[in-house]
């Protein structure tokens, strides 16, 4: 057992660490910028990380990429989600597409397409579409679920592929250059395959979701996830037969979205960032602040919580680390040095649920500044909670640890 | 023990349901989105809900109120407040300082400012206690230091009095028309001994209204900075006794009012998890075969009725002018009402959000920022602190 970091993952801790305090806090954490309800992505921002190598942070570095694996992944997106969520997010779902689609499953030719592009625009980010499904998919527990996104379809006409389907919330639509298209088609192998949409494909159309929704009495929704994201429409869209990917093998995208390796930790990761920024705020807040004649960490009721908040995102951390690390290494798992269990929607459902309370009692630290938004603090609590229920929600994320328990396994869904 | 309403209680209880589903929901929503916090307000529900005596409706049917008992105060609180929480407190936020006069205002003061307020429908009331450096946290031991709490002077002139400082997150504070001031009158005692409060209208010349703050919940609610540079206030308008502050509070209300309110959230909460469950997907088989979504229902159910029989418990206490009851229980109960709304909006988030969403219902989410105003609004473990010293110390 070694718990070092190596050279290079202190190193890149450091970089980021500096980059998130000279560049991002002193804009995302502007007050005009807090309290702005319409809020875009800082995209100069996510240019300026991508030109330090975070955009192609998992790509391997023959294809240009840093090569970084799981554990480097999460220790970088700690710092970036340390300084903006939304930032992190969009960079950390390139990062690990790029790595998916370029390293694993694209032929040469493909690569040699699409590759040179992509590595070479700072602005050039994936998407992974996942068409509607039943919402009720997820929630079936010890019984057989649908595969989800069974609404995306491709036909082939002569020599291209036609594609139809909705998807509804597409992290990073808006700003990506690539789509790759879970679809169910007529012939290609097992009948599921991905196919790669560029972002001028005839039939390819994108509504960015509006996060300052939420004032109309109909649909009273305002969006509820971090980074960029919005509505993919493919109407009769075409694209050439040899886009398509994983047709043979087993892709490692036709499973649930959420559950894409490393996706699920790398956004522990950017939350345990946020729960950090919010606990080393309080530190220095409670340190500042005098009540009584004395700092205000000098207070029983305030120390505690100092003392609660620190064990909380020391195990948080520890969870992150060791599913990275697992992850890292898969024969760890084969010679019983890891349980069978999933510890990466285990360190999710924890990370999730302790940020939020760190969040909280931070905030709390600050009395009624805590609420105010033109401060951080209200908005480290509201990122904290958009994790607890985005992607698999922890209740539904329960299920499949509770499955693994029981040792249930589910049936290969119909047609996949 | 009588847990049954009379008719007058249940009239009111009536009235103001009404009210709040008819006026007060349909604005709420817009209301909280407008992004300048000096926007947020609307003058038309006030005077909407003043008109049928909302504002007005615990000063005494003598001077021209309604005096309604505390049993009807709680009920009208959370009914309005199941509708929007900070458009129900801006109309208690009256009510707390309609007690105080009541209870403490010469017939002079009743005179000079209770028929303004009585005859105005814009006409608000307001307290200024919390400074930049004394809060609720001046609470935290030793509060009877002389460097803790408030330190807005004022320093007698003759007959009149001049203060200067600054106030900061004042209640109704861009919109009130008179607020009731604690003022340092004497800086080398603790705050017990050298505080005075007294009764400052709006439109005195050198005070001002400074920065509205922009708050996550609570956004139809002003609460804003006042600034007080030389203003003379005439000795007739001391609250009480010089170095009486202590002496003159509001009574136990305020702690009733905020759990009150908190019921009023939670029964939101309540009604829009089931309605969810109800209408999420056709036949309700979400709801049918998920043990999770029953038993957070289950849990917000149970903990709603549980702070509801609280409050009601507590409110009658209130009225009951025989019998002596336990003041700490007002304070439990607002440590109480502070952890079930919490954990009652969160159900309700959860529940909505059960199966991972990527867009939240702009309802529920606001129904948890308003929550997170509990813990912040009265110092939530230097309230907890209090208690228990208190009854440590009686």
């Amino acid at each position: 057992m070694d718990l070092h970091l190596t050279a290079e993952q202190t190193e890149f801790r450091e970089t980021v660490r500096d980059f998130v305090a000279r560049e991002i806090k002193p804009i995302v954490q502007h007050p005009d910028r807090l309290q702005d309800f319409a809020r875009k992505l800082p995209l100069e921002l996510v240019d300026q990380a991508a030109q330090m190598g975070m955009r192609t942070l998992a790509l391997s570095e023959e294809a240009g990429g840093a090569g970084a694996d799981h554990l480097t992944c999460c220790v970088v997106m700690e710092e970036l989600g340390a300084g903006d969520p939304d930032i992190a997010a969009t960079l950390a779902q390139t990062s690990m597409l790029s790595h998916i689609l370029f390293d694993r499953m694209m032929t040469p030719a493909q690569r040699g397409r699409f590759l040179p592009r992509f590595v070479a625009e700072d602005r050039h980010h994936l998407a992974f579409v996942l068409g509607n499904g039943n919402g009720e998919v997820q929630w079936g527990y010890h019984r057989p679920r649908e595969a989800p996104g069974g609404e995306m379809t491709a036909v082939r006409h002569g020599d291209e592929w036609v594609v139809s389907g909705i998807a509804d919330f597409v992290a990073n639509a808006p700003i990506a250059e690539l789509f790759a298209v879970q679809v169910k088609t007529d012939q290609a192998g097992p009948g599921a395959g991905v196919l790669l949409v560029p972002r001028a494909a005839p039939g390819l159309t994108v509504d960015e979701m509006n996060g300052g929704a939420g004032t109309s009495e109909e649909a009273p929704m305002m969006g509820w996830r971090h980074g960029t994201g919005g509505k993919v429409v493919l109407g009769d869209c075409r694209v050439p037969l040899d886009h398509l990917l994983g047709a043979q093998a087993q892709s490692p995208l036709t499973r649930d979205a959420a559950l894409i390796p490393g996706g699920m930790l790398q956004s522990a990761a950017i939350n345990l960032g946020i729960g950090r920024a919010a606990f080393e705020a309080a530190v220095d807040y409670a340190k500042l602040r005098k009540q009584g004649g004395r700092q205000i960490i000098e207070h029983q009721a305030i120390g505690t919580k100092m003392a609660d908040m620190a064990i909380k995102l020391e195990a948080a951390r520890n969870m992150i680390w060791k599913a990275a690390w697992a992850a890292d290494h898969p024969d760890a798992g084969a010679d019983l040095s890891l349980p069978g269990v999933p510890l990466q929607v285990m360190a999710k459902i924890f990370v999730s649920e302790v940020v939020h309370e760190v969040t909280e009692d931070a905030a709390e630290c600050f009395g009624a500044m805590g609420v105010m938004l033109d401060l951080p603090l209200a908005k480290h609590v509201h990122d904290a909670l958009v994790f607890v229920h985005s992607g698999v929600s922890n209740s539904v994320a329960k299920f499949r640890i509770a499955e693994a328990v029981a040792g249930y396994r589910q049936p290969a869904p119909a047609g996949a | 023990m009588n847990v049954s309403l009379n008719d007058e209680q249940r009239a009111w209880h009536e009235k103001a349901r009404k009210f709040a589903h008819e006026e007060i929901r349909p604005l709420s929503l817009k209301r909280d989105r407008v992004a300048d916090p000096r926007e947020t307000f609307d003058w038309e529900i006030i005077r909407k809900g003043s008109k049928l005596g909302f504002r007005t409706a615990v000063v005494a049917k003598e001077w021209g109120g309604h005096g309604i008992d505390f049993v009807t105060q709680a009920l009208v609180i959370s009914a309005l407040a199941k509708a929007d929480s900070a458009i129900a407190k801006t109309f208690s936020q009256c009510w707390k300082w309609s007690h105080l006069i009541a209870a403490f205002c010469t017939p002079d003061q009743k005179e000079r400012f209770l028929k303004p307020f009585l005859a105005d429908d814009t006409y608000l009331l307001g307290h200024a206690g919390t400074e930049p450096n004394a809060g609720s946290d001046h609470r935290l031991p030793p509060e009877d230091d002389p460097r803790s709490g408030w330190r807005l002077k004022a320093e007698r002139d003759g007959d009149e009095w001049v203060l200067n400082g600054e106030k900061c997150f004042i209640a109704n504070g861009a919109v009130g028309k008179l607020f009731f001031v604690d003022a340092r009158t004497n800086p080398n005692v603790s705050i017990h001994e050298g505080g005075t409060e007294f009764l400052v209208p709006i439109d005195v010349p050198g005070l001002r209204v400074g920065k509205v703050f922009n708050k996550s919940g609570w956004r139809f609610y002003q609460n804003a900075e006042l600034i007080f540079e030389n203003v003379r206030l005439p000795h007739a308008n001391i609250v009480g006794k010089v170095n009486g502050a202590y002496k003159t509070r509001g009574g136990r209300f305020g702690d009733l009012e905020l759990s009150a309110n908190a019921v009023g959230v939670c029964d939101a909460a309540v009604e829009m998890a089931m309605q969810h469950v109800r209408t999420r997907w056709p036949a309700a088989r979400y709801f049918a075969d998920n043990q999770t979504i029953q038993l957070q229902l289950s849990e917000m159910h149970m903990l709603t009725e549980a702070l509801r029989s609280f409050v009601m418990r507590v409110a009658a206490e209130n009225d009951d002018k025989l019998a002596t009851h336990s003041s700490f229980n007002n304070i439990l109960l607002m440590n109480f009402a502070t952890d079930v709304i919490q954990r009652v909006t969160r159900l309700n988030m959860d529940v909505h959000g059960s199966a991972g969403v990527t867009a939240m219902d702009a309802r529920v989410d606001k129904l948890v920022r308003d929550a997170v105003i509990w813990t912040h609004l009265a110092g939530d473990s230097v309230q907890r602190m209090k208690a228990v010293r208190r009854m440590k110390l009686s």
